[in-house]
C-alpha cells in the first residue's frame, strides 16, 4: 500500500514536470532539454532554504519559483536567439551547465554528496510526512496547473503560442509579438517545472544531482512526445505509464538491472516510433486518428 | 609542464576534428543533427572489445571488424529510420528526436550486454610514453594524433576532388536540383552516412583506447565534436579546425587552472557565448529558419 502510495506520488511529480514542459515543448515548439535542470533548481533552492534557514515550505515554493523564473528568463534570452536543432543543443548545454553547478559547487550544494535531511513539509503544525497527505498535496498542484495550462490554451496567448508553433514567420507577419512569447512559454514553463522540484526535495528528504541529469530531461521530454504534443491530458497518462512501466516488468519476472535499461529502450523504440509515423503520441497509434507531429 | 598540455590539446584538438568531421559529413546532407551517432562511436570500441577480448580475434582485425560493424549500424539508422521518413517528408525536428529515441535505445542495448563499467579495449602494459621537449605522449596518443589528421585530409580532398565528394556537397547545397539533375540524393545521404560512421568508428575506437570506455562516452565525445562545429561554422573547414582547437584549449586549460570537473561547463558556456555574439561561428553560412 505504502509503495501503491509512493508511484502514485511519482506520477503526480511526473505529470506537474511533463505538462509544465508541454507549455514550452507542445504549445510553442520550443523542444527543451533543458527542463530537469529547471526541476533540479527548485529542488535544490527548496533544499539549500530549508536546511540551512529553516523556512517552511510555502515559503520555499514561491522562492524557488521565483529563482527558477529568473533564471529561466536569463537563459531564454539567450537560448531564444537561435531556433531548432541549435535550440535544442543549446538547451542541452544549459542542461550540462545547470548539471555542472550543482554537482560541483561544494560550498553550495555539497556537490554529489547531495543535501539530506530535508524536513518534512509543515502546514499549521501538522507534519505531511504520512504518503497518503503528501499524495493530497501533490494532486492539489497538479489540479492547478493543469487548470492554469488549460486556461492558457484556451486563451488568446495560447492561440498565440499555437500559431507560433505551427508558422512561426507567418505569425510575426500578422504581427504577434514572436520573441516575447516565446521567452514567457519558456519562462512560465521553468518557473511551473519548480513546483514539482519543491515538492520532491520534501518528499524525499535527500536530493542529490543524479536526479536531474540529461537522460532525466530527456525521460521528461519523452513523456510530453509520448502523450502528444499540446495534449496535457496526454501527458499525464504517459506519465502515468512510463512510471509503471518498470513495475510492469517486474510483474513478469525481469530482473531489476534489466528492468532499468528494458524501460529505457521501450520509451526509446515508442519515441522512435511516433516519429517514424508521424502521429502525435501513442495515443493515436490505437484511435487510428490522423494527425500532425512535431511542428515545423 | 606548458609542452604537456599542448601535447594534450593537440591530441585531443584531433579526436575532436574527427568527430566534428563525422558529424558534419551527415548533418550537411541529411539536415539534421544525427545525435545517435553517439553509439556509433561507441559501438565501434564495444565491437572492438567484443571482438579482440571476447573472441580472441588478433587485434588488427578486431579493429577492422569494429569499424565495420559500426558502419553497418550507420548505414541501418539511414535504411530503416530516416530515410522513410524522408519519404514521408518529416518535419527537421521529428529526425532530431526519433534519433535521440534511437540513442537511447541503442545506448542501452550496449549497456545490456556489456554491462555499464568501463572496459579497457588497451593491450599490453601501461607504458610512461615518450618523452619529447620533456613532455610525455604515449604511442596511442602519436597513433590517433596521426591517423585523426591524415583522416581529416583524406575526407577534405575526397570532398572537393572525387565525384561522390562533389555529389555529397551538392546534395547539401540543394536537394531537389540535385534530383532533378539525376543525382540521387537518398544515395548519395547513404552513402555520407557510410563515410561518416566509418569516421566516427575510428575516433571511437581511438578514444577508447586511450582513456577507457562507458557506454556513454560517445555522447560526450560527439558533443564536443558538435560544439565544435557550430562554433567553428557550419559549412567551412578551417572554421572547424579552429572550434575543434579552441575547444580543446579551453577544456585543457580549465582542467589545468580551474579543476578537471569543470571542463564539461567551460565547453558550454563558450558555446553559449558564441550562439550570443557569433551565431553563425568562426565563419558560418546562414542558419537556416525559411527557405524560400
Amino acid at each position: 500500500m505504502e509503495y501503491l502510495l509512493h508511484l502514485l506520488i511519482l506520477i503526480a511529480f511526473y505529470t506537474l514536470l511533463a505538462q509544465s514542459l508541454n507549455l514550452s515543448a507542445g504549445f510553442t515548439g520550443l523542444i527543451s532539454l533543458a527542463h530537469a535542470g529547471f526541476y533540479g533548481i527548485g529542488a535544490y533552492t527548496t533544499a539549500i532554504l530549508s536546511t540551512q534557514f529553516g523556512l517552511p515550505f510555502w515559503i520555499n515554493l514561491p522562492l524557488a519559483m521565483l529563482i527558477g523564473g529568473v533564471i529561466a528568463f536569463i537563459v531564454s534570452l539567450i537560448a531564444l536567439r537561435t531556433v531548432e536543432d541549435y535550440f535544442i543543443i543549446c538547451t542541452l548545454g544549459i542542461q550540462v551547465i545547470v548539471f555542472s553547478l550543482m554537482n560541483n559547487l561544494m560550498d553550495v550544494t555539497r556537490g554529489p554528496l547531495g543535501i539530506p535531511g530535508i524536513p518534512a513539509i509543515r502546514f499549521f503544525g501538522i507534519n505531511l510526512d504520512d504518503k497518503i497527505s503528501f499524495l493530497a498535496l501533490s494532486v492539489f498542484f497538479v489540479a492547478i496547473v493543469w487548470f492554469i495550462l488549460r486556461n492558457i490554451s484556451h486563451s488568446g496567448f495560447g492561440k498565440t503560442l499555437k500559431a507560433i508553433s505551427e508558422d512561426e514567420i507567418y505569425a510575426q507577419s500578422i504581427g504577434k509579438k514572436v520573441y516575447q512569447a516565446k521567452i514567457i512559454s519558456f519562462t512560465l514553463s521553468a518557473i511551473l517545472a519548480a513546483i514539482p522540484g519543491a515538492l520532491y526535495a520534501h518528499y524525499i528528504s535527500y536530493i542529490d544531482p543524479t536526479s536531474f541529469t540529461v537522460n532525466e530531461s530527456i525521460f521528461i521530454l519523452s513523456i510530453v512526445i509520448i502523450g502528444g504534443l499540446g495534449n496535457l491530458t496526454g501527458s499525464f497518462f504517459a506519465a502515468a505509464f512510463l512510471v509503471l512501466l518498470p513495475e510492469a516488468l517486474r510483474f513478469v519476472g525481469m530482473p531489476d538491472n534489466i528492468a532499468a535499461n528494458m524501460r529505457q529502450i521501450i520509451y526509446g523504440l515508442i519515441l522512435v516510433a511516433v516519429m517514424m509515423t508521424g502521429k502525435n503520441g501513442l495515443k493515436e497509434f490505437f484511435l487510428f486518428y490522423k494527425g500532425n507531429s512535431v511542428k515545423q | 609542464m606548458y609542452n604537456q598540455l599542448i601535447i594534450y590539446v593537440i591530441q585531443t584538438t584531433s579526436i575532436y576534428l574527427l568527430i566534428a568531421a563525422s558529424f558534419s559529413l551527415i548533418y550537411y546532407p541529411a539536415k539534421f543533427f544525427h545525435i545517435a551517432h553517439a553509439v556509433i562511436i561507441a559501438s565501434a570500441a564495444y565491437l572492438t572489445f567484443l571482438f579482440a577480448k571476447q573472441l580472441s580475434l588478433s587485434f588488427t582485425l578486431a579493429i577492422i571488424a569494429g569499424i565495420a560493424g559500426a558502419v553497418c549500424i550507420g548505414l541501418l539508422c539511414e535504411i530503416l529510420l530516416y530515410s522513410p521518413m524522408r519519404k514521408r517528408n518529416a518535419p527537421a525536428l521529428a529526425y532530431l528526436i526519433a534519433s535521440i529515441g534511437l540513442y537511447i535505445v541503442l545506448q542501452n542495448c550496449i549497456s545490456l550486454y556489456f554491462g555499464d563499467d568501463t572496459k579497457i579495449i588497451r593491450t599490453g602494459e601501461i607504458t610512461v610514453g615518450n618523452e619529447i621537449f620533456g613532455a610525455y605522449i604515449t604511442n596511442i596518443q602519436i597513433i590517433t594524433i596521426f591517423v585523426s589528421i591524415a583522416l581529416f585530409i583524406t575526407v577534405n580532398l575526397l570532398l572537393q576532388l572525387t565525384s561522390i565528394g562533389k555529389s555529397i556537397r551538392a546534395v547539401s547545397s540543394n536537394p531537389e536540383l540535385c534530383n532533378i539533375y539525376g543525382i540521387n540524393s537518398n544515395k548519395i545521404i547513404l552513402i555520407a552516412f557510410g563515410i561518416g560512421s566509418a569516421l566516427a568508428a575510428v575516433a571511437g575506437i581511438l578514444s577508447a583506447m586511450d582513456t577507457n570506455m562507458t557506454p556513454t562516452f560517445g555522447f560526450n565525445l560527439l558533443l564536443y565534436g558538435v560544439v565544435a562545429m557550430i562554433i567553428g561554422g557550419v559549412g567551412s573547414t578551417k572554421g572547424l579546425i579552429a572550434g575543434a582547437l579552441l575547444v580543446a584549449t579551453a577544456q585543457h586549460l580549465a582542467a589545468y587552472y580551474i579543476d578537471t570537473k569543470w571542463m564539461d561547463a567551460v565547453t558550454y558556456v563558450i558555446l553559449i557565448l558564441f550562439l550570443i555574439w557569433k551565431p553563425l561561428g568562426f565563419s558560418g553560412k546562414q542558419l537556416r529558419k525559411v527557405e524560400i
